[in-house]
């Protein structure tokens, strides 16, 4: 009897929950579905806990039927296993059936996973049944749903089969209703793509795709590019590259010619959303078309024309696509002379787009053209207009074009590149936009590597250490962080002189160069810099350099040094043992300079009268001993 | 200066029809025991105070960086949380004085409002705390989506470390005011009661209402009170309540310069307008070289008034999402240079955009 309450109880505390007012806790308690069904084994499961849900299925809120359809997609092993899956597929039918999107997506997902588990004769069964019931359902989010499950049988049915199905999917196409005709179109790529794989795999199955079957495509996709409702056409752009793409796989090129049609008739939409895919998708559709010159060509007027579209929301779009159909065009001499006859003045005109959006759009991609022009087109065509760009008063565009510049570098080399933007950059890094600074900041490890030490030295060298004094610290931050990567480049001799002698050694400068320590951040920004480059530093200049400059800093005013030299003293030690073997002294003369010079300045700190700097220093006492 | 013209400044005639019974929850009575409100007093409190602060244990110390870590990422606390941290901070802010004594070098802050991300862009164009001291003149609720994290990261950072942050009390720390501009209503909404604004709002009464930074620059949230005329005037308040709705701390959390001379009525209904010669006269009376005020949007982010004896600082860019303002922090070195620094809204991935001339759609 014991047992018999036990076993119970799982189920009685579902429905308990499933009963609570509020729609949180429903949710909840459906989330533990599987645990329950664990509990309960899959006899039980079937009989008792799926006949509950299929009631619950009708008399509750969208959240808790989302869970639901969610959670029964992985219900197959729980009930037993594929033999027992109607229960479960007429639940998530119901559910498949609603209007809530959200409820009705979740549901869909859930009964192709299931298809998945089922054997052929099940799927010939049950799941056509289902189909067909759903597709001539007599509300429209039966249809919707229907559209969304023809994937996961469409290949395991025979050809005649087949051939019903796509034309039941045509009905779906040419229904009445906006939001079917949507749903089946966004779900055709999908089915199309399952055959061309179908084709691919097995070129001559008994059940091989033949012409009747692209009859019926081809009137789908005619249907769709004549839909009155623009939020329908737009989805046969898509329709229009999974048939392509089928076409190419099998070599078959004699509908090539009525293919384009379809594409520049679509490329010329009235709609500003169709003209929009049209362009997002551009050199998709054109890369069907690439083994026929002229079919190639036909399509260069075409992308003009939407670079001159009236919406910025489609050049926008199609200035992404420079680069892919650019690179499709050099195939043939006559196409790839219209780049820089008919594209590049457009790019120009683009260049200086009166929305920023799309001058953003064209300078993350503007700069993926040099290598497609080579060197001499690059600087002669290309390199005035990214210095147009890299003044852009719109910050994105001028970031879009540095952090893309290493594809110049790559086709006109360095040398070039730097002299001719060098100029840029310099102003750039003056910019009163800090996150434009950060940018620059950011791209000058890059450059160095690629400079050499002489001529950055002379370039930029001064730049870098300007950064140091930003008003802004996350431009200071990343200063610290460009003279530790540099540091890393060019060793600890080239920071020793360039970088610590100019930070450190302040005796015999002249005034104008002389580091006003007066003021704290900078004495704070010192000691960070310094603490940064300990790692990438030799143990000598740390010893002779860094370690008197932090020791005099433990009387610094300010607490918030003090604490800081209490880190330092930290990274300074954590950096000795991990070198250890590095080392030119011994492990003994090691400890003595530690005691000496690090530990016994730490525990002056920790007798400060600043908290800050008691804890800092404790802890950094800790760490130290733990390390030695 | 440039005032506010696009959010209509809180008014407190509205506000008396919150009625105050639903909030009865009033302070009455909470005067804490260790407080000495002489100014003669004030050395004995700082080193009882500093022998507080040194209490912080190691778990108290783990457990606040563990909620510090939460916090940055815009994860509110749990509500057990929030209590511990709240009676945490009674221990150390009960000990703070009416003016707090703030040393230099410290970098000073206006209005936040529930703008986290924009809270953390201020501390990257600042510098993280406590690395750079700071004061924050009031004001980190209403307004904004995330009122329950900047308080709670603020408030963090305060009992974390005690010396670096200085937070005083704005006219939105206050019962009634987050009760009809956001603060109760986010606190409902992310912890399905009104706990967690409760506990805010009965530690908003131990928070400071004005600092001193080093004897020379007098903050506040609003202004100055025809009831004061030096700063030991100030000491002698008892603070630990809810902003009264006339008198000398309310003024304090209410009042803005005006350009008209003397004292005037102010159009929100509390605390008043003060002219050139009232700040001139209670500057050169107290010692003082300037008062800094938030209180008010002001386009830059900063504005002078009455000859840079008064400046307003507010640190909400962009505030309410839609009013197109810069932002500013204001930092005061060791021989008291001033070094002001604007910023822009922060940039968060997967939020639009906000340009500067949005139409007002919302709010």
């Amino acid at each position: 009897m014991d047992n018999y309450n036990d076993d119970l109880y799982p189920l009685a505390l579902l429905m308990d929950e499933l009963k609570h007012d509020d729609v949180s806790n429903r949710v909840e308690a459906m989330q533990k579905l599987d645990t329950i069904a664990i509990a309960l084994g899959p006899e039980r499961t079937v009989k008792e806990l799926l006949p509950f849900l299929n009631d619950v299925a009708q008399d509750d809120e969208e959240e808790v039927f989302a869970v639901l359809a969610t959670k029964l997609g992985d219900f197959i092993p729980l009930i037993g296993g594929h033999e027992n899956c109607e229960p479960l597929i007429s639940i998530l039918t119901i559910l498949a059936s609603m209007e809530e999107p959200l409820v009705r997506d979740k549901a869909i997902a859930s009964l192709n996973k299931i298809s998945l588990d089922l054997t052929n004769e099940e799927l010939n069964g049950i799941f056509l049944n289902l189909i067909q019931n759903l597709s001539q359902g007599n509300w429209f989010s039966k249809k919707i749903a229907s559209c969304g499950l023809f994937g996961s049988i469409i290949l395991k049915v025979d050809s005649n089969t087949r051939k019903d199905l796509l034309k039941l999917y045509l009905k779906l196409i040419c229904d009445d209703y906006p939001m079917v005709r949507r749903s089946a179109a966004t779900n055709l790529p999908h089915l199309i793509n399952l055959l061309t794989e179908f084709t691919e795999t097995s070129p001559n199955d008994v059940n091989k795709i033949n012409n009747q079957d692209w009859e019926i495509i081809s009137k789908m996709f005619q249907h769709l590019i004549n839909d009155d409702q623009d939020s329908v056409k737009f989805l046969s752009i898509d329709v229009l590259i999974s048939i392509l793409e089928f076409f190419n796989k099998i070599n078959e090129t004699s509908f090539n010619s009525d293919f384009l049609s379809s594409a520049l008739k679509l490329i010329k939409d009235e709609s500003w959303r169709v003209r929009y895919t049209a362009a997002d998708r551009f050199s998709k559709i054109a890369v069907n078309f690439v083994n026929n010159e002229s079919d190639l060509y036909q399509l260069i007027d075409p992308f003009i024309a939407l670079m001159k579209d009236h919406e910025g929301e489609v050049r926008k779009a199609i200035a992404k696509q420079l680069p892919d159909f650019t690179r499709l065009l050099t195939k043939y001499p006559s196409t790839k002379v219209t780049i820089i006859n008919k594209i590049l003045p457009i790019v120009n005109e683009l260049s200086q787009d009166q929305q920023e959006a799309v001058r953003a759009s064209l300078a993350s991609t503007i700069t993926e053209l040099s290598p497609i022009l080579q060197k001499e087109a690059t600087i002669e065509k290309l390199l005035p207009t990214f210095l147009i760009m890299l003044k852009d008063e719109f910050p994105d565009v001028r970031l879009n074009i540095i952090s893309n510049l290493s594809v110049v570098n790559e086709t006109i080399g360095i040398n070039l590149l730097s002299t001719n933007l060098l100029p840029a950059i310099t102003e750039l890094a003056q910019d009163h936009k800090w996150r434009v600074r950060l940018a620059i900041i950011k791209y000058i490890p890059k450059l160095a590597s690629q400079l050499g030490e002489p001529f950055f030295n002379d370039e930029l060298l001064s730049l870098c250490m300007s950064w140091l004094w930003d008003p802004v610290f996350a431009i200071r931050d990343a200063a610290i962080n460009n003279l530790k990567e540099l540091t890393v480049i060019f060793g600890s001799d080239w920071a020793t002189r360039e970088i610590l002698s100019r930070l450190l050694d302040q005796s015999d400068k002249i005034d104008e160069d002389k580091i006003d320590y007066s003021n704290f951040i900078i004495r704070l920004t010192c000691l960070f810099t310094i603490t940064k480059l300990i790692p990438v530093l030799d143990f000598k200049v740390i010893v002779e350099k860094i370690l008197p400059f932090i020791n005099e800093l433990i009387t610094d005013n300010v607490p918030n040094i003090r604490f800081n030299v209490a880190k330092s003293y930290l990274v300074l030690v954590e950096s000795f043992i991990e070198k250890k073997l590095e080392l030119p002294i011994n492990e003994q003369e090691l400890k003595k300079l530690i005691n000496l010079e690090i530990l016994s300045n730490l525990e002056k700190l920790q007798n400060d009268e600043d908290v800050d700097v008691r804890f800092y220093s404790t802890k950094s006492i800790q760490g130290i001993n733990k390390l030695i | 200066m440039e005032l506010d013209t696009d959010v209509p400044m809180e008014d407190v005639e509205d506000l008396k029809q919150v009625s105050t019974s639903a909030t009865s929850s009033s302070t009455s009575g909470k005067q804490p025991t260790g407080i000495t409100s002489i100014g003669g007093d004030a050395s004995v409190s700082d080193a009882a105070a500093a022998a507080k602060k040194a209490d912080l244990n190691v778990s108290s110390v783990n457990q606040l960086d563990q909620w510090i870590d939460k916090l940055s990422q815009c994860e509110p606390l749990a509500e057990a949380d929030v209590k511990k941290l709240c009676d945490m901070a009674i221990e150390v802010l009960q000990f703070e004085e009416n003016v707090q004594p703030v040393q230099v070098p410290v970098t000073i802050c206006g209005d936040v409002h529930g703008q986290f991300h924009d809270l953390m862009e201020l501390f990257k164009i600042g510098g993280p705390c406590p690395d750079t001291n700071y004061l924050f003149m009031g004001d980190y609720v209403d307004r904004g989506y995330y009122s329950v994290e900047t308080v709670s990261y603020l408030v963090c950072m305060k009992v974390r470390y005690p010396n670096r942050i200085t937070i005083l009390r704005g006219n939105h720390e206050s019962r009634q005011i987050t009760q009809v501009y956001g603060f109760y209503d986010e606190c409902l909404r992310k912890y399905g009661s009104a706990n967690v604004w409760k506990l805010f709002t009965d530690l908003f009464d131990y928070f400071p209402i004005t600092a001193l930074v080093d004897n020379k620059v007098f903050c506040l949230h609003g202004g100055l009170s025809p009831m004061i005329e030096t700063i030991d005037q100030v000491r002698e308040l008892n603070r630990i309540q809810e902003v009264p709705h006339e008198g000398p701390m309310c003024d304090l959390l209410w009042s803005d310069p005006d350009d008209r001379g003397g004292w005037g009525i102010s159009p929100r209904g509390a605390g008043f307008t003060f002219g050139q010669d009232i700040s001139e006269q209670f500057n050169h009376t107290n010692d003082l070289s300037l008062i800094a005020r938030a209180h008010q949007l002001v386009m830059e982010g900063f504005s002078w008034s009455h000859q840079e004896s008064v400046v307003t600082i507010f640190s909400a860019p962009n505030y309410c999402y839609r009013c197109g303002n810069q932002a500013a922090i204001m930092e005061v070195d060791e021989q008291h240079n001033r070094q002001f620094l604007q910023y822009d809204p922060s940039q968060r991935p997967g939020e639009p955009t906000v340009t500067r001339k949005t139409p007002d759609y919302f709010l």
